[in-house]
């Protein structure tokens, strides 16, 4: 938290501004990359969702009012904005979100930067059955092994409601993957 | 496929990113922050108010002096000022004067006009109605 207030002071100085953004680019862009990465797929898209993010957090720094952290507050703009993202693609080609995600799942096994072999493209595709809420909770839980409380903050849901959520999304995750 | 327990087994996302990528990006994107836009902006806002709130002080430094001294001028009435005034005042007539003459005023008229018969006389022969002032 003390390092939060010195950052966001940094950041709020126009004098310091600059070095405080790349404390920030610095301490933030591989989770954040990874974290986006996760919900869109795509490399390019990532980048420019990962950019759209930081630009939003720079712009609106001055409204973070530390209700929460600074760290559930630029999750969860990086997670409405690869949603938002993923909502305007499929308006532009026309198609629903689940189509979307199916066609960036077929890509991923020609994609140069996905390096996974056939366990690793199996699970993404289970996951990609799930309902998009349960995906996101299966990924920040499984894949960024995220704490609870944490995660609370950045979906403004109870740790309650998301331990059930994760849990259901393991077990229908582990039939799919025992069936196949 | 053989059972797999998600909770003891770790299964990567398999996701991996461009050699440097990390590198490149954190300079791309401070190229791109909005920060010398808004600096040059207020900085030209406070110059700007300097040279007009100087410009103002001089303006009121030359004005005011001279607007005094031109009331200074005005204050003295000359014989001039007060003709144009009265030939100005259209409800002014002739009858007016002649009822504030005073005697000494009609004395000193008298020397400075000078009539003589004769011009009385030159007068009268060259004016038309003669009839009507004989009449009178």
């Amino acid at each position: 938290m003390q390092d939060d207030k010195d950052l966001i002071e940094l950041l709020l100085n126009s004098k310091t501004q600059n070095e405080g953004f790349k404390n920030l680019v610095q301490l933030y862009q591989k989770p954040l990359y990874y974290h986006i990465r996760n919900i869109v797929l795509n490399h390019d898209d990532t980048d420019d969702v990962l950019q759209n993010t930081f630009i939003k957090v720079f712009t609106n720094i001055s409204k973070f009012k530390g209700e929460s952290k600074l760290y559930s507050w630029i999750y969860r703009i990086a997670t409405n904005e690869s949603l938002t993202f993923l909502q305007q693609k499929a308006k532009k080609t026309g198609i629903s979100n689940e189509e979307v995600q199916q066609r960036e799942l077929m890509n991923l096994e020609s994609d140069v930067y996905f390096e996974g072999n056939e366990i690793e493209l199996k699970l993404q595709k289970a996951i990609a059955t799930l309902p998009e809420k349960q995906q996101l909770v299966f990924k920040m839980k499984y894949y960024e092994e995220m704490k609870y409380e944490d995660m609370s903050e950045i979906l403004k849901t109870s740790v309650g409601a998301l331990k059930s959520s994760y849990h259901i999304a393991v077990k229908k995750i582990e039939e799919i993957l025992k069936s196949n | 496929m053989k059972n797999i327990d998600l909770n003891t087994t770790k299964i990567k996302s398999g996701f991996k990113v461009p050699d440097d990528y990390f590198e490149k990006f954190e300079a791309r994107i401070l190229e791109k922050i909005p920060t010398q836009e808004t600096k040059v902006v207020s900085l030209f806002h406070r110059k700007q108010l300097w040279i007009s709130s100087i410009a103002a002080i001089l303006l009121l430094a030359i004005a005011i002096p001279s607007y005094f001294n031109s009331i200074k001028t005005t204050n003295t009435l000359d014989s001039s000022n007060i003709e144009n005034y009265l030939s100005y005042q259209s409800n002014f007539t002739n009858f007016d004067i002649i009822e504030n003459l005073t005697e000494k005023d009609i004395k000193e008229l008298e020397s400075l006009l000078a009539v003589n018969s004769d011009d009385v006389e030159a007068y009268l022969l060259n004016t038309q109605n003669l009839d009507y002032y004989l009449n009178e």
